[in-house]
């Protein structure tokens, strides 16, 4: 999980969102997707899309990155559709998932679901890709995803170590097919929300054939999606409309081709020329000033999507450690606006608490005061609080874009503002920072980001600051939080178990361990062919809105 | 004693001159060459002017605080972006940093590069080139063919690996930092010099005077030092002025990679690769322009006097 989960880390702030979601849909309305109007489209044509060199072959289970995560949504399908305006999960190959207890799972699927290669979706496809997902032995980078599951353990190599240490079995004990069309799942704890985390590729089933050759899947994936693989080459991948498709989220356009490009900046040129029509991420600099409205009008959009910044205060700093008035001074010192304006030319917004506002179960401003810029009002907390000795460093990686902008942005303010000095103190890498941080080398504050794994409030506390998590950076550790967390895991999924997890928040934003910064956005830009261009909850276009004006 | 006085004459034209003249009182083929080569020289505008550019350049890197009062590292987000005006006249950064401030402040480390490259490479190069040349035979096969190894390797192309292999550690402090730049352009910028020196040792070496004091009884330092250096170090310091300005470009585009010096450390090149986007080329113009037009006056300035120190040295050119 930690390396998973930190890889997302990094990847958040290279822009790049790593998880992505199904496709499909005409979703609800709204959402806060800011879309400009546009002109009604149709059905049928061609679109093309900037991609780039997946790194690896096209397999869902191992497949974390957006090169490959974007062609992989377009042509698998999964239990679970996320809506693209709303994130809402909806039933897509699962007929329903029931569930009385939180613990034991009951899947039906629906019957009459086509792979691409004609064959029927069954259960059996689903628990064997998963199982070969989780097993350890066949190295899938989204193998933790399947952590919840019973049996995981046992599936795992001590020391990660599969030569020397075979695991104890490579299948789930959680998993047993009843009959083709239903199969179950046993968690090892209570999880309320693991129907909304099955829409994520990583669960998406496998057909027959990649058990049988895997060379030949790899040379041609086949999914169960409303797209199907035409042709992959080094320079072009070319998906098409998959005609059996029998779910309910169908594909808009005929053919789509992610052209793949070098640099983002040449993908955005062809886009403003009309020589390319989707592109999934403005580079940052023609984010600057907003020309890329200028350059691109009508035809942007911007998007919060599941992704969060925050600092980290150091718990090996003694004093920091137990001061939280001293925290909240330095957190309210900063002008959050004022970077996002400008160093971050609007590409984030200003966190208000703990949860991205991308999810089911926000609640806006949870942080309050600590969050809010009032340099008089810091001052008077800070010395209050006693004021902090020597220089306050601030750690992050800075092989990252933006980094170490963002870091000197936050220290200057900090510096000020309270009349303290501030050091932004870079780290050549990001392996090189997650191993500082977990020898406890930096003292002050450090950065920290989260992309969500799936769209659900949970994800954006229990694997931060459950005691002992892998991600969990500052050590935070409060029984009340601890229960409240077991609590809503237990209780029913949707609102009664959501409110539990806020309560969580609330905690957090007592105990203060670290400060929200800003909430992720994802800008799109689109040429004049195209239209009902959608981005998601995690920052991908939706590839099977997209619809060609006629 | 000659190697420093040889840089000199890239830094200040003036003392060195002097110094050869009144050390040549007693040999006549040095003091014709070094008073020719000073009465060449303030004859030639280019000389003046370049002259006039560096003092103000290492004024710059000496004293910074003469310039701007600002503080290059107080960044105000309020101003951030902004093109020139009065108050900020070069404008400022997306930090909110004075541009001019930074500009000024900026001077030191490129100028340290390319001045402590030259002598090291000056030094180095030097030494070798005069040793091979001097003693010939083994010492000079074996030392030349190592030189052809490191000069087959290009500068910038070994810089980039160096520091891509070994980044340098951010909590230096910039003197230290800088003299990791000046370490990898020495290691791999003095076979040039020492080529250039090696062939100028060879040229005098034959000469009757230098048989002369043999004959006497002259050791082999006192012929090298009071013999053959003076009469060989002519081309190499035209060389090593001229090579200055490259160092200094090279340590710029090491910084624009984002390699070499490294932020907090104030440099023309990390300024100019912050703000080198096509997207903040539009937007805020200023924050290229400043550094780079600084940047190309510096290399301007020191490669001129390297050309007007070759004129008045080269005999072909008279």
């Amino acid at each position: 999980m930690r390396a998973r989960s930190r890889a997302m880390v990094a990847a958040l702030f290279t822009s790049v969102a790593l998880v992505a979601t199904a496709c499909g849909g005409n979703g609800g309305d709204g959402g806060n997707t800011g879309e400009e109007p546009q002109a009604p489209g149709a059905a049928g044509g061609e679109i093309t899309i900037n991609g780039c060199t997946p790194e690896n072959p096209l397999v869902p289970g191992n497949t974390s990155e957006v090169c490959g995560g974007n062609v992989l949504d377009a042509i698998t399908a999964k239990l679970i559709h996320y809506d693209p305006d709303t994130t809402e999960p909806q039933m897509d190959i699962a007929e329903s998932i029931e569930t009385e207890d939180n613990q034991n799972f009951t899947v039906t699927l629906k019957q009459g679901y086509l792979f691409h290669d004609g064959t029927e979706v069954k259960a059996q496809n689903f628990v064997n890709a998963w199982n070969y997902t989780a097993a350890a032995e066949n190295g899938q980078t989204a193998s933790y995803f399947y952590s919840p599951i019973e049996g995981y353990e046992a599936t795992q190599c001590a020391e990660g170590d599969c030569e020397a240490n075979p695991a104890e079995t490579n299948e789930l004990s959680g998993l047993a097919v009843v009959d083709d069309y239903t199969f179950t799942i046993r968690t090892t704890e209570k999880v309320s929300n693991l129907p909304v985390r099955l829409g994520y590729t990583a669960f998406a089933p496998l057909p027959d054939i990649f058990f049988d050759d895997q060379a030949a899947y790899e040379a041609d994936p086949v999914g169960a999606g409303p797209f199907q693989v035409e042709s992959l080459s080094s320079t072009e991948m070319v998906l098409t409309k998959f005609a059996d498709y029998a779910g309910e989220f169908p594909a808009s356009v005929d053919k789509a081709t992610f052209r793949i490009y070098q640099d983002p900046a040449a993908a955005y040129a062809d886009v403003v020329a009309n020589n390319l029509d989707v592109i999934d991420q403005i580079p940052t600099d023609n984010l600057i000033g907003d020309q890329y409205q200028a350059d691109l009008p009508d035809r942007n959009a911007q998007r919060e999507t599941g992704g969060l910044r925050w600092w980290t205060y150091s718990p090996a700093d003694e004093q920091l450690a137990d001061n939280p008035d001293l925290r909240k001074a330095i957190s309210m010192a900063v002008d959050r606006q004022a970077i996002v304006e400008t160093v971050l030319s609007n590409s984030a917004t200003p966190a208000t608490g703990w949860v991205s506002p991308a999810v089911d179960g926000f609640m806006p401003d949870v942080c309050g005061e600590a969050c809010t810029f009032d340099a008089a009002a810091a001052k008077a907390l800070y010395d209050q609080a006693g004021g902090y000795e020597g220089t306050l460093t601030y750690t992050s990686n800075t092989d990252g874009a933006g980094n170490q902008q963002i870091g000197e942005a936050i220290c200057n303010q900090i510096s000020n503002n309270l009349g303290l000095d501030c050091q932004f103190q870079g780290v050549v890498d990001f392996a090189t920072f997650n191993e500082g941080i977990d020898n406890d080398e930096y003292k002050g504050i450090f950065r920290s980001g989260w992309q969500m794994d799936y769209p659900s409030i949970e994800n954006f506390l229990a694997p931060i600051y459950a005691e002992g998590a892998d991600s969990n950076w500052s050590d935070y550790a409060n029984p009340e939080f601890q229960q409240l967390l077991v609590d809503a895991a237990a209780a029913e999924a949707g609102d009664a178990s959501n409110q539990l997890y806020q309560q969580a928040e609330q905690v957090l934003a007592e105990d203060f361990p670290t400060a929200p910064f800003t909430y992720a956005k994802a800008t799109m830009g689109w040429s004049d062919r195209v239209t009902n261009v959608k981005i998601t909850a995690f920052g991908t276009p939706d590839l099977a809105s997209i619809q060609v004006i006629q | 004693m000659t190697d420093p006085s040889g840089v000199a004459v890239s830094e200040f034209s003036t003392p060195p001159a002097g110094e050869v003249r009144e050390g040549g009182q007693d040999r006549q083929e040095a003091r014709s060459l070094w008073s020719d080569a000073w009465r060449e020289l303030r004859r030639n505008p280019l000389f003046w002017i370049s002259v006039v550019l560096i003092v103000v350049l290492l004024t710059m890197a000496v004293a910074p605080q003469l310039f701007t009062s600002t503080d290059p590292r107080y960044g105000d987000l309020a101003v951030a972006r902004q093109p020139p005006s009065a108050e900020h006249v070069f404008g400022t950064t997306s930090q909110g940093y004075d541009v001019y401030a930074r500009v000024i402040h900026g001077a030191r480390a490129s100028i340290l590069v390319g001045v402590l490259t030259s002598i090291g490479t000056v030094v180095v190069g030097g030494l070798i080139g005069l040793i091979s040349g001097f003693y010939g035979g083994w010492l000079d096969a074996l030392l030349s063919r190592v030189g052809e190894i490191f000069f087959a390797i290009p500068l910038l192309l070994a810089g980039i690996l160096t520091f891509y292999l070994f980044p340098p550690d951010l909590e230096d402090p910039l003197i230290l930092q800088v003299l990791t730049v000046v370490g990898v352009l020495v290691l791999f910028g003095w076979p040039s010099l020492a080529r250039l020196m090696r062939g100028a040792v060879l040229q005098v070496k034959p000469n009757d005077y230098v048989n002369a004091a043999r004959a006497l009884g002259a050791s082999a330092p006192r012929l090298i030092f009071q013999h053959i250096l003076p009469n060989a170090v002519a081309p190499m310091i035209v060389v090593a002025t001229l090579n200055l300005g490259t160092y200094i470009a090279v340590e710029a585009t090491l910084a624009f990679l984002g390699i070499g010096l490294r932020s907090p450390a104030i440099s023309w090149g990390i300024d100019i690769s912050l703000a080198s986007s096509i997207g903040l080329v539009r937007a805020a113009p200023h924050m290229l322009i400043f550094p780079s037009i600084f940047l190309t006056v510096t290399i301007l300035a020191f490669i001129m006097l390297g050309d007007a120190i070759r004129d008045a040295i080269d005999p072909k050119l008279k």
